[in-house]
Order: structure tokens, then sequence, then C-alpha cells
């Protein structure tokens, strides 16, 4: 299965975000817990961290990146081979946890 | 040891006040506050102070300009609203001031001059020339809040200021002890562990020892001083201000006066005699005419002037 | 034929607008301080000094106690005597403890010592409202518009924000710089290249032949929220950002109104002898009168109640509806 990583709306009146810094590359596998992303708001830092196993497959935001809220950052799948949908065909959201400091 | 020429304190002192009772005694003489009475504090302060240092007051401003050496034409000129001031008449009693002379200036909300010092004290301090800032304030004033803002920052970034309270007394119609809770003013500066000295204001020698002590100290680094100089004033709040004492009480005061104090002093001690002290008498006399002679002749702003420098 | 180059932009958030701005200047200018209330490490309540305090050091930024009247007063004076101080006063609302210093000294020094003193110093305050009650919400800038000798500008984008504050820490009297914690959270796009905004200009955003709608700070983006709903009816609006409130543009403003003919004004504070007001009458000296509406809170303190906030401030669809009155009559 292929899940996506979106902008979480972390923040109220955030409508978009900076990405701050990735813990881990495509190929990387995700434990429920672990640090995804970290992103950027105007006063505080959101951690990304999975909610569900997974393997990051795809990034489409790098470090510096403004993402608005919703926006698709990253597609992660169950297995290593699962290929990847087509550009930006549905995907059931990635179960995550976030932390704004 | 004397930290002030004795003459040359006489000499200050009459000049201040020659210059007030010449400034009453003029029939359009304006809203002035004036400081006969408090001479002393003036005078031994200013002793104190170097050239680089600059000197900030209240309202109370005409005797500390002229004890700092602010001309007395130019101070005239500027009470009396004329071109010749040295803010060009517009800044009056209340807000005059000329840095150059080291009279940085004056502000006449009570209270609202101390943070304004405690800043030039800052660039002082930031400057790192060696320059302090007096602070000269009513009793009145130790009742404001910006006053106990200002105390406290200024001990904690150990600003090169010391803070002066002419204790007068009285804050209009209202007794000192009726205001203020503390037993002595100066205990405003020892809760922020400053250097902190009552003294006697009405004799300018001692002002002078203790003003000289206490610049020592902030010119050492060691921080602010608090100098509370307990005086008495001559004449009312201001010139447009109710006398709220009795004449038996005026008469009383005048008793007081720091000039008749020290004048009778250097005479007991042979340094004057009737005839110098007639003389300097006269000097200021004469110096105060011609003060008043150089206003009168100075024109008024013209009426375009008002929109001038407001931004 | 020649092409007008568009600047290279950044993007960035608000907050680190204002950090450039103070960062550069300071870099140039030895004589630029901040104090304020946890500006040094911490970085600032909304980080907008993030990172100064590693480069320039306790000396020149400085943390208060919570002290506004003694803190705005040694900056005055620090002015005086030859610095550019920036103080930060973290709620609008807390710069009426600090009046005396500001209004009763340092926008009067130029005028009483006759040009021979200014007080060259920057107040930095966040106004509006966002949940926090009754004194933590006001929009008093219509207040300070009326004493001489003080400039007072409102940024309502990163751009303006950054360009602002560069004049304002090279103006040589005192200046009120009012940011608006809602437009935090909203980046935008910046010059890369050193950019100044001029005070007393004001800027179209959306250009209108029916209506002229003038606002400033955070109420810039409720006008053009509902200029964007009337456009589906088919009005067209003429939005001003004024970004000085003092002094006013009221060029731009006159110019916008003998085209559409029509004004209507908004802001967050009170329309008593508010900046709507002042923003009018001026503009009909010019213009002679025209159909005006005037929108701003309601006469009320603005509660934390999320339900009397929201009643009390205008919002895009309240304005939209003024608009489609103010054509109708």
């Amino acid at each position: 299965m292929i899940y996506q990583l979106s902008v979480p709306a972390a923040v109220p009146g955030v409508e978009e975000i900076r990405i701050l810094e990735w813990h881990g590359d495509v190929g990387s596998t995700f434990a429920p817990g672990d640090l995804i992303v970290e992103l950027e708001t105007h006063k505080a830092v959101v951690e990304v961290r999975a909610g569900q196993a997974g393997i990051l497959r795809e990034i489409r935001a790098e470090p510096g990146d403004w993402c608005a809220v919703g926006q698709r950052l990253a597609l992660f799948s169950d297995s290593a081979d699962k290929p990847l949908p087509d550009g930006d065909a549905a995907a059931t959201d990635i179960l995550v946890d976030f932390e704004v400091t | 040891m004397t930290h002030i020429d004795p003459v040359g304190a006489l000499r200050a002192m009459l000049m201040i006040r020659a210059f007030e009772d010449a400034l009453a005694r003029r029939k359009e003489h304006g809203f002035q506050l004036l400081s006969s009475g408090e001479e002393a504090v003036a005078v031994g302060l200013v002793s104190a102070l170097g050239t680089g240092d600059q000197l900030l007051t209240g309202g109370r401003s005409i005797g500390p300009a002229l004890a700092r050496g602010v001309a007395p034409e130019r101070v005239m000129a500027e009470l009396l609203g004329k071109s010749g001031g040295m803010n060009q008449g517009r800044a009056g009693r209340g807000h005059m001031s000329d840095p150059q002379a080291g009279f940085f200036g004056a502000h006449a909300v009570v209270g609202g001059n101390i943070s304004i010092a405690a800043g030039v004290a800052m660039a002082r301090q930031l400057d790192g020339d060696g320059g302090i800032v007096a602070i000269l304030f009513g009793d009145g004033a130790c009742g404001a809040g910006a006053l106990h803002e200002t105390l406290n920052m200024a001990a904690q970034w150990k600003l090169p200021i010391l803070f002066v309270c002419n204790n007068n007394q009285l804050s209009v119609s209202t007794a000192r002890d009726a205001a203020l809770a503390v037993a002595n003013l100066s205990d405003l500066g020892a809760t922020f562990g400053m250097w902190a000295r009552t003294v006697d204001g009405l004799d300018v020698q001692g002002v002078a020892a203790a003003a000289h002590d206490a610049v020592r100290h902030v010119r050492d680094g060691l921080g602010p001083a608090f100098l509370e100089c307990t005086s008495i004033r001559l004449r009312s709040h201001s010139t447009t201000a109710r006398e709220t004492r009795s004449r038996a009480e005026l008469a009383e005061l005048q008793t007081h006066c720091p000039i008749r104090r020290h004048a009778a002093a250097l005479q007991a001690d042979g340094t004057l005699d009737d005839a110098q002290l007639e003389q300097m008498r006269q000097d200021a006399a004469t110096d105060i005419a011609h003060a008043m002679a150089y206003a009168e002749a100075s024109p008024y702003p013209t009426a375009q002037e008002a929109l001038r420098h407001v931004v | 034929m020649l092409y007008e180059q568009k600047p290279a932009m950044a993007r960035m958030f608000f907050r680190e607008a204002v950090t450039r701005a103070v960062r550069e200047e300071m870099t140039l200018d030895p004589h630029v301080l901040i104090l304020g209330q946890d500006v040094g490490a911490f970085g600032g309540s909304y980080r907008e000094f993030d990172g100064l305090y590693k480069i320039f050091g306790p000396d020149r930024i400085r943390d208060t106690p919570v002290a506004e009247a003694a803190t705005i007063g040694i900056a005055a004076g620090a002015a005086a005597a030859g610095y550019r101080p920036l103080v930060s006063i973290t709620y609008m609302d807390f710069l009426m403890l600090g009046f005396d210093a500001l209004i009763n000294y340092a926008a009067k020094l130029r005028y009483k010592t006759a040009g021979g003193l200014s007080a060259p110093m920057v107040v930095k305050t966040t106004a509006g409202a966002q949940g926090q009650g009754v004194a933590h919400s006001q929009c008093i800038e219509a207040w300070l518009m009326s004493v001489p000798g003080l400039r007072v500008v409102a940024p309502s984008t990163p751009a303006d924000a950054y360009g602002l504050m560069k004049t304002a820490l090279r103006c040589d009297g005192p200046v009120v710089y009012i940011d608006h914690k809602r437009l935090f959270p909203t980046p935008g796009d910046t010059p890369v290249t050193e950019t100044l905004v001029p005070f007393g200009k004001a800027c179209i955003r959306r250009d209108g032949s029916d209506v002229t709608v003038v606002s400033h700070g955070y109420m810039m983006r409720v006008a053009l929220d509902a200029a964007q709903i009337v456009a589906q009816d088919g009005i067209s609006c003429d939005v001003i950002d004024l970004r000085s409130l003092a002094p006013l543009d009221i060029d731009t403003v006159a110019g916008s109104v003998e085209r559409t003919g029509r004004l209507l004004t908004l802001e967050e504070g009170q329309v008593v002898c508010g900046v709507g007001t002042e923003v009018a009458i001026q503009t009909f000296e010019r213009t002679g009168p025209k159909p005006w509406t005037r929108i701003g809170a309601l006469p009320a303190p603005v509660s934390s109640n999320p339900v009397l906030e929201a009643a009390c401030i205008p919002d895009a669809p309240r304005v939209a509806d003024a608009i489609r009155a103010l054509l109708a009559r």
C-alpha cells in the first residue's frame, strides 16, 4: 500500500510552512514514533513522527521549500518494491503524530 | 578638604537669586518655577561635574542651568520666549536645554526626565568616554513610577548616573511627609544597592563634598548613586500658584536661607568683609541687569516659526 | 524596448523580514540598539530578533525588566544622546505605560530644541486581537497619528515589514512601528537586494474602478478578501494599503477616490476619531464630499471570548456587505 505525508494543520492560523530537515532518505524505514521531518512555522518547529511503520519512497519538498498546509511532502509504502503511482494520484494519508515546540 | 571655591560658590548663588528676583519683578514673567532657597543644591552639585558630564533636571530648572554655566542672558531670553534664548524661546523654563554647556535639558513632567537621563547615561556608558550624567528632581518625583523603574534599571546596568533629589519638602501644597512613606528619600537608592546619602541641602560646602563623593563613585564605574539634599522653597510652587504657607512661616524660612548662611560663614571666618559682600551683590545685580536687557532687546519669534522643527 | 526587471525575491516569515532589516541596520550603524523584554538570547516574543544577540551581544541588545515607562525613556535619552534604539513593546496596549517619554519627550524634542536635538528611535509593537483579551488586543494607532513629531507605520506584508523597518531605523525622529499578530503566520516575498520602503507612500494592492477601499495592517487581508467576494457580484475595488499612517499619503487615496467616486475605510481600531475618519476628511478636502462608509471594531472592549472577539472585529463578509450597500447608495 502507498501512503502520502502531507503538511499537517498543526498550528492555528498557519497556512504555509517551511521544510527544516528530513530525518531519513529515500529507502529509510520508519517505525512508529520515529521522527520523519521537521517543519518550521513562524514561531514553532513541528516535529512529524511516524504513527505507523513505513518505508520512505519519495521526497517531494527539500529543506527550505515553502509548502501549503495539505500539500504532499512524501510517499511511503509498506514494502520496498511496491511500485509508486504516477503523478499526484490519490493515496491514503500515513498516520502521524506531531509535536509543536 | 574643600571641594568648592567658597567665594565662587557664593557668587554663583547670588547670581541665581538675583536672576530669579529680576525675573519675578518683571511684570510679564510668564509661568516660572523658581528655586530660591535651593541654590546651594544646584551650585554644590555642579561643582562636582566636569565638562564632559551632562546635567538634566525637572521643571525647576533655572538655578541648575545657571549653576551649570548656561549664559544668563540666553536663559533669560529663553524664559521670556525670545529668539535669543538657547532654544530660540520655544522651550521655556520647563524644557530648555544647552548640551554644549553640559545642560542636557529640563523636562517639566514630574519624574519624566529621570529615565531620559538614564538613557543619556547609557549613551555615555556605550561611548566609554568617562562622562557621567546627573539628574536633579524634586521630592514630588519620588512618588512617580518612572523613578522606581529607572532606579532599578540603572542599578542593574551600572549606568554612570547620579540621582539627586532636591527635597524642598513640598510638592505644590503637599508636604513630603504626607506624600512619601520612606524615612529618607535616599533610602530609595539604597534599596537598589546604590551609594546613597542624605545631606543638608542648605549647606553648599556639604552638598559639594557629598556630590564629589558620589561623582567619584559613579565615575569609577561602581554604578549609580543617590544623593538627597534637604532644602527649602522660599517662594510658592510657581509664579502662578498660591502660597500655602503663612507670612510667619515664610519669615522663619528666610532665616535658613542658604545664601545668608554661606555669606555669614565667609564673613565669620574673615574671608569676606561687609564691603566685599555688598560688592558681590551689586555685581550679581549688574550682570543680571545686562542679561535682562539682552532678553528685552531680543525679538519674539515670528508666528511662522510655529511649524518649524516639528518633524 | 525597455523591460522592467523584476527584482529577485526571497520568501520569508514576517519575523524574518524584521530580523533581516534590524540585522542589516545594526551591521551598518553601530549606534542601532535593541531594548525590550526577552529581546536577548530568547530572540524576542515573536522570534523577531532571532540570532541577533549572538552577533551583536549584550551591550547592543539589552533585555529589560517589565518597565515600559523607563525602557522607552531610556531609549529616548540614548536617542537624544546619539544612539538609534529600537524598543520592543510586546503589546501595543502596554505602549500607554511609556507615553510620557514617547509623546511628551521624544516627539517634541526636535521642536523644543529648535532642531538642536532629536530622538531617532523606533518603538516596535504589536497590535490586534488574537484571543488575548481586553488589554492585549487594541489598535490605538489613531491616537498616535495626532501627535506632532511622531511617525507611525504599519506593514501588512513581510516586504513592507522589512522596508519600513529599515526606513524607521534611519529616521531622525521617533517612529512607532506596528506589527499585527495575525499577520505573523503568513510568509511573503521580500526583495533579495537591500530595499527601503519610504514613509508617506501608500500602495495599491488591487486595481479597481467602483469603490476605493483603504486599510492597513491585518485588515488589508480582510479588505482583499472582501474585494474578492464582491468581485463575484461584478464590483471592482481599488484596494489601498496605507502602510504609513503618519505621514499619510492622501495623494494616492484622493487620486483613487477621484476615479471611483466612493470610499470605504476599514480598520481594526475604533472608528471614532479613527484612521478612516482622518483619511476620509483629508481626502474629501481634496475631492469634495463623496459617499463614504467607515468600518472598525464595535464600540466595545475586545474580549478574549472567541464569540465576542469575532463579533467585535470586522471580517470579510461584513466588509463585503458594506461595499455592496455603499454601491447601492
